[in-house]
């Protein structure tokens, strides 16, 4: 009893010595700042006269919020990141789901090299892939707009309607090798002697593809799908670029997080930044726990 | 070999990491006597710009000057970056002690509380020195904010061998420019006299002043903002048909692809200012003797001009050393050595705000690219008919942002000039209102 006793004093003590890097550290980089942040969003810098005797900072409860809702700049932004998720998601996911499925099935040849080349693009810091992007968008400069030009293929990435598929086909090179990576591993965990009763049972490469290989690697799928909708979310960099670098016609306020970084720093209004930055944090965590439920109940009925 | 160099690379963050605490703890050489060094005591000032010529002031001002010694820092320009990293700086209380501010920001940082009074430390004889647009400019509620640096009047920057082979005139008004810029295109298909810069708001506000536009205007203490006034209509309307009739270039200012077209000669001009003489002859070396420049085309042919940009130089709000970044300023805007050393290297064309030293600049500006024109001279008149009537308001921020997102979609046919500037206004004024300002428009 009494050493039953010592020894759960014991786990208890070593819990905390182990945990407690971890909880100070959370507290520290995690806890604190998102605490500053909403503390921030509650107070506005009030001016008067003519705004030149300097600012002072007020409680201004929700008006931040507010005014970040009511500013269409902001709301449109989350229209841009659905339109973004609608064509992005799709492609990227089955996009490297094919990708996988192809190395794994036996028509694949030197398969370690597709696997590297198809990874390396994910190497490549996201700024120098959108800088390297800008380039090859660039009209005058980029040797592929010039042969599309030639080829008679007249498509201006910095156009109004090209923006959106000029950040899509950034993020598609930067992530479906990497994708691609978590699919094929899921698929060579896969029992080798479920694949041979379906060949046994007459199944061809196709129907293995679909109906024993896709259904066992659902669990990925879902993870796969949870970061990229996440990841969407934070969609930044890329487009950060193109509206800074190339004259497009993405602008500083083109996704919900652009929204904030623009109102803080183009626009020195950290109230309104901050708000903004909430409101997208709520939505990603919203979003995350809707796309969490829904793949877990699938997962379990299947 | 892998490892050997992880562990170079941890032994340098952590020597970095060291660096940059202790750096962070010894910055408090505050002194007592408002920052006015001696010789045994100098004052050590931080300066932060992105000015061309700026580290070659810095060089020659600490080699003559014994109670002041300044480092400097070269940051990204201030839409590129530099504002953002200044008024960041200032807030979390480690900003530098003076900052380089354009005209159009200044406002802006005042309002923010980002900046000092430095009122008590520029005599009357200083002020008095300098052209009254930039004093005006710098005269914020009735105190002063910034040492004014150089005056930008827009100029035309044409290459003259191109313009003679195909027997163009230089453009006088703004209708003989578009005649211009149709010959041009008739001699070559190529050839554009200008480029449309969809990043750039400035040099459309420019062309705005110009034309008699008067955005900003303060009474009592209401701010009066006005863009849709016939002055602004009337250049959004030529901007919108040079764009509509693929007349000019459309590239983002200073970019590889802008360069590039200036550097095949598919682009044969360019709507600037004075400060561009500096940046053409860096950018361009190979085409030296081929460039002129004309005054700016004005709308009834009589001499008129906004101001392009141009440079201030301000102090921090947290700064103690206000008297010594104001005597430092000061050399640099008002002394012949400060003006020479910058110019001389021949990265910088300034148009000192200083009317005094307008010879002195021109003696060191080596106009052989531009033929040996007598530029400073056309800097001289130009700078003269700058509109006096303009004034920035205190939301340039949000202003220019906007202008900026709109134009950029300008050439793809979603958004005309006047929506842009439209939307700019809308913009402005919620600003205004949000910040708790009296605002009409």
């Amino acid at each position: 009893m009494a050493a039953k006793a010592r020894t759960s004093r014991r786990t208890g003590a070593a819990a905390g010595v182990l945990l407690t890097p971890f909880f100070v550290l959370f507290t520290a980089v995690t806890v604190v700042p998102i605490g500053y942040a909403v503390w921030l969003s509650l107070f506005t810098e009030k001016q008067s006269g003519l705004g030149f005797d300097g600012a002072e900072s007020v409680f201004s409860g929700l008006d931040n919020y507010t005014a970040a809702l009511g500013d269409r700049a902001f709301r449109d932004g989350f229209w841009i990141l659905l339109g973004y998720c609608a064509v992005y998601i799709p492609l990227m996911v089955g996009g490297a789901l094919a990708l996988a499925l192809l190395l794994d099935s036996g028509l694949a040849r030197a398969r370690r090299f597709f696997q590297l080349a198809l990874f390396l693009p994910h190497a490549v810091p996201g700024i120098i892939a959108a800088l390297i992007w800008v380039y090859l968008y660039t009209p005058g400069l980029s040797p592929v707009v010039r042969a599309m030009d030639s080829g008679g293929i007249g498509f201006s990435f910095f156009s109004p309607d090209g923006a959106l598929p000029s950040v899509v086909n950034i993020a598609l090179w930067e992530w479906l090798g990497y994708n691609m990576v978590i699919f094929y591993a899921a698929l060579q965990a896969i029992d080798r002697s479920v694949l041979e009763a379906a060949t046994v049972d007459g199944a061809g490469a196709w129907r293995t593809a679909f109906s024993i290989k896709v259904p066992l690697v659902r669990a990925s799928l879902g993870m796969v799908a949870l970061f990229t909708v996440i990841g969407s979310l934070q969609l930044f960099t890329e487009p950060l670029i193109l509206n800074q670098g190339s004259g497009s016609a993405v602008t500083s306020t083109w996704t919900p997080n652009m929204y904030a970084y623009t109102a803080a720093f183009a626009r020195n209004d950290y109230g309104l930044a901050a708000a903004a930055a909430v409101l997208l944090a709520l939505t990603a965590a919203l979003l995350s726990f809707a796309v969490t439920r829904l793949t877990t109940r699938k997962g379990a009925r299947a | 070999m892998s490892r050997s160099w992880t562990r170079t690379t941890a032994a340098v963050s952590v020597v970095t990491a060291l660096a940059l605490l202790t750096g962070c703890g010894g910055d408090d050489d505050s002194s007592s006597d408002a920052g006015r060094g001696t010789a045994d005591k100098p004052v050590t000032l931080t300066f932060w710009a992105w000015q061309k010529g700026s580290k070659d002031v810095v060089d020659a001002f600490n080699a003559s000057h014994k109670n002041i010694r300044v480092d400097f820092e070269e940051i990204p320009s201030g839409n590129a970056g530099g504002y953002a990293k200044i008024s960041n700086a200032v807030k979390a209380g480690n900003g530098p002690d003076l900052v380089a501010v354009e005209y159009p920001m200044l406002p802006e940082f005042v309002s923010q509380g980002a900046l000092q009074d430095i009122g008590p430390h520029l005599t009357d004889e200083v002020r008095k020195k300098f052209l009254p647009q930039a004093v005006d400019l710098t005269t914020l509620g009735g105190k002063s904010w910034a040492v004014p640096f150089d005056a930008a009047p827009q100029t035309y920057f044409y290459r003259k061998d191109f313009f003679e082979k195909n027997r163009i005139e230089v453009p006088r008004t703004w209708a003989e420019f578009r005649t211009a810029a149709e010959k041009a295109k008739k001699a070559d298909p190529k050839a554009r006299i200008a480029t449309f810069m969809p990043d750039d708001p400035t040099t459309f506000e420019a062309m705005a002043w110009q034309a008699g536009a008067q955005w900003f205007k303060a009474e009592g203490d209401t701010w009066k903002v006005n863009t849709s006034d016939a002055a602004t209509t009337k250049v959004a309307d030529y901007w919108q048909g040079l764009i509509d009739d693929r007349l000019v270039q459309t590239a983002v200012s200073f970019s590889p692809e802008w360069t590039a077209a200036l550097k095949d000669g598919s682009t044969v001009g360019y709507l600037g200012a004075s400060w561009g003489a500096g940046v053409l002859k860096s950018t361009l070396p190979d085409q030296s003797g081929k460039w002129g420049i004309a005054p700016v085309p004005t709308w009834d042919g009589r001499p008129a001009s906004g101001m392009l940009g141009g440079s201030t130089w301000a102090v921090t709000k947290g700064s103690r050393k206000a008297a010594a970044a104001v005597e430092f300023a000061t050399w640099m805007s008002t002394t012949e050595e400060g003006v020479r050393a910058r110019i001389a290297p021949g990265t910088s064309s300034a148009f000192p705000a200083d009317v005094a030293l307008r010879p002195a600049a021109k003696k060191a500006f080596d106009a052989g690219f531009y033929g040996g024109q007598d530029i400073y001279r056309l800097f001289d008149e130009a700078g003269a008919s700058i509109n006096p009537r303009w004034s920035w308001g205190p939301t340039t921020g949000t202003t220019n942002t906007t202008l900026k997102d709109q134009l950029g979609k300008v050439s793809g046919g979603s958004v005309t000039v006047r929506g842009a500037v439209r939307a700019a206004h809308d913009a402005t004024v919620a600003e205004l209102k949000k910040r708790g300002l009296k605002v009409e428009g």
